[in-house]
C-alpha cells in the first residue's frame, strides 16, 4: 500500500462522514469533484506531455543554469515572472514544477514560480479590474510580486 | 457543446497534438515524452483523485459564504488573523473568489482584509498532497507557513499604499478645483470690467 493508497482511504472514509451528516451536501461535493475532475484532468494530460517535452529536449545543465541555485535572483525573477504569465491550473502547477525540481531548478525559482502562478495571472487581470477597480488591481499584483521575491530570498536561504 | 467540454477537448487535443508532432519527427523522441508523461501519471494517479475529493469536500463544507459570514462578524485584527489563515483551505480558482470578495468590499469589510484573503488563499491545503508528492515534504511545510506571513504583509502594506494613493487623488482633484475656481473668479471679474466700461 502507497502514499496514494492512504490518501484515497481518507478521503472514502471523510465522503462516508459527510454522507451520513448530510446527503444533500454530499450530492454536492460529487458535483464538485466531478466539475474539477473535468477541468484539471486535461490540463493535466496536457501539462504531463509539456513535461515530458521538456524533460526529453531541453537539458539539465540549462535548467540549472537558469534556475538552479547559482542563478541567484534572477533565477527568482524569471520564475516570478513564468508564473505571472503561465495560465495553468493550480493543480498543474505542481507537477510541472517537481519536473522542474527534478532537472535541476532551484527551491526559491520554484517557490517564485508556483507562488505567482497562483496569485498572479495575467489572464484573471480583467477580471479584477472589473471587480476592484484598477488601483486595488495594480497594488495587489505589484506588492504580491515584491513579497514573493523577498521570501523566495528566504526560501534560497532556509532550503538548500 | 458546454464550454466545460470545449475547454476540456481543446487541452486534450494540444497535448495530443505536440506529442503526434515529436512522434512525426523522431519517433524514439516521442516514445520517450510518452514514457515520462505515462511515469508522472501513473505515479500521481491515486493522489490526484484524493484531492480533487478533497477539494469537494472543502468546498461544500467549508464555502467561501460560511467564512465570509465569518469574517463579517468579527473585528480589528482578529478578521486579519482569520483572513491570512482560514483562505489556506479554500479550493477554487481566483475567478470564484472575485465576485464573493468584491460583495464583502461593498459591505463593509476593508481592503486589506480582501487583499490577505486573496494571498492567503494560495496556500491551496486541498492540494497539498499533489504539492508533497511532486516538491517535497520540506518545501510543502515552508509553502504554506510563509503564506501566512505573506498574506498579512500585503493586507496591511497594500492597504496603506491603497489609502495613500486616494488620498493623494484627493488631494489632486481639489488642486483642479481651486484651479477652475479661480479660472472663474477672473473671468467674472473681467466680465464685471467690460460691462462698467460698457455703461459708462
Amino acid at each position: 500500500m502507497d502514499v496514494g493508497d492512504i490518501y484515497l482511504i481518507i478521503a472514502l472514509f471523510l465522503l462516508l462522514v459527510s454522507f451520513f451528516k448530510d446527503k444533500g451536501k454530499t450530492r454536492e461535493v460529487l458535483k464538485v469533484v466531478y466539475k474539477t475532475t473535468l477541468t484539471v484532468f486535461p490540463v493535466l494530460f496536457m501539462i504531463f506531455i509539456l513535461m515530458g517535452t521538456i524533460s526529453v529536449f531541453v537539458s539539465k545543465e540549462t535548467i540549472a543554469h537558469w534556475l538552479g541555485s547559482g542563478s541567484g535572483v534572477w533565477g527568482i525573477l524569471i520564475g516570478e515572472l513564468v508564473g505571472a504569465f503561465a495560465l495553468v491550473q493550480p493543480a498543474a502547477v505542481f507537477p510541472f514544477s517537481g519536473m522542474l525540481l527534478n532537472k535541476g531548478a532551484s527551491y526559491a525559482t520554484i517557490f517564485a514560480f508556483v507562488s505567482t502562478a497562483i496569485l498572479i495571472g495575467v489572464s484573471t487581470l480583467p477580471a479584477e479590474i472589473k471587480f476592484f477597480g484598477k488601483r486595488f488591481a495594480i497594488v495587489r499584483n505589484l506588492l504580491t510580486f515584491f513579497v514573493v521575491f523577498i521570501f523566495s530570498i528566504f526560501v534560497q536561504l532556509i532550503l538548500k | 457543446m458546454k464550454k466545460i467540454y470545449r475547454e476540456a477537448l481543446t487541452y486534450i487535443l494540444i497535448g495530443l497534438f505536440i506529442w503526434l508532432i515529436i512522434s512525426i519527427f523522431s519517433p524514439s523522441k516521442g516514445f520517450e515524452v510518452g514514457k515520462v508523461a505515462y511515469n508522472a501519471f501513473v505515479q500521481s494517479v491515486k493522489i490526484i483523485i484524493a484531492v480533487f475529493f478533497f477539494i469537494g469536500l472543502l468546498q461544500v463544507w467549508l464555502s467561501s459564504e460560511t467564512l465570509a459570514k465569518i469574517m463579517g462578524k468579527e473585528a480589528g485584527w482578529l478578521k486579519y488573523l482569520i483572513a491570512s489563515t482560514i483562505p489556506i483551505f479554500i479550493g477554487g480558482s481566483l475567478f470564484s473568489i472575485f465576485p464573493l470578495l468584491s460583495v464583502l468590499l461593498e459591505k463593509g469589510a476593508s481592503y486589506g482584509a480582501v487583499l490577505a484573503f486573496i494571498t492567503a488563499w494560495s496556500g491551496k491545503a486541498p492540494l497539498i498532497p499533489l504539492e508533497i508528492h511532486f516538491l517535497g515534504l520540506h518545501f510543502t511545510i515552508l509553502r504554506t507557513v510563509f503564506v501566512i506571513p505573506m498574506a498579512l504583509i500585503v493586507g496591511i502594506l497594500g492597504e496603506m499604499l491603497l489609502e495613500a494613493w486616494e488620498r493623494r487623488t484627493i488631494k489632486v482633484e481639489t488642486a483642479i478645483e481651486k484651479v477652475f475656481e479661480d479660472e472663474i473668479k477672473v473671468e467674472e471679474e473681467v466680465e464685471r470690467k467690460v460691462e462698467e466700461e460698457e455703461r459708462e
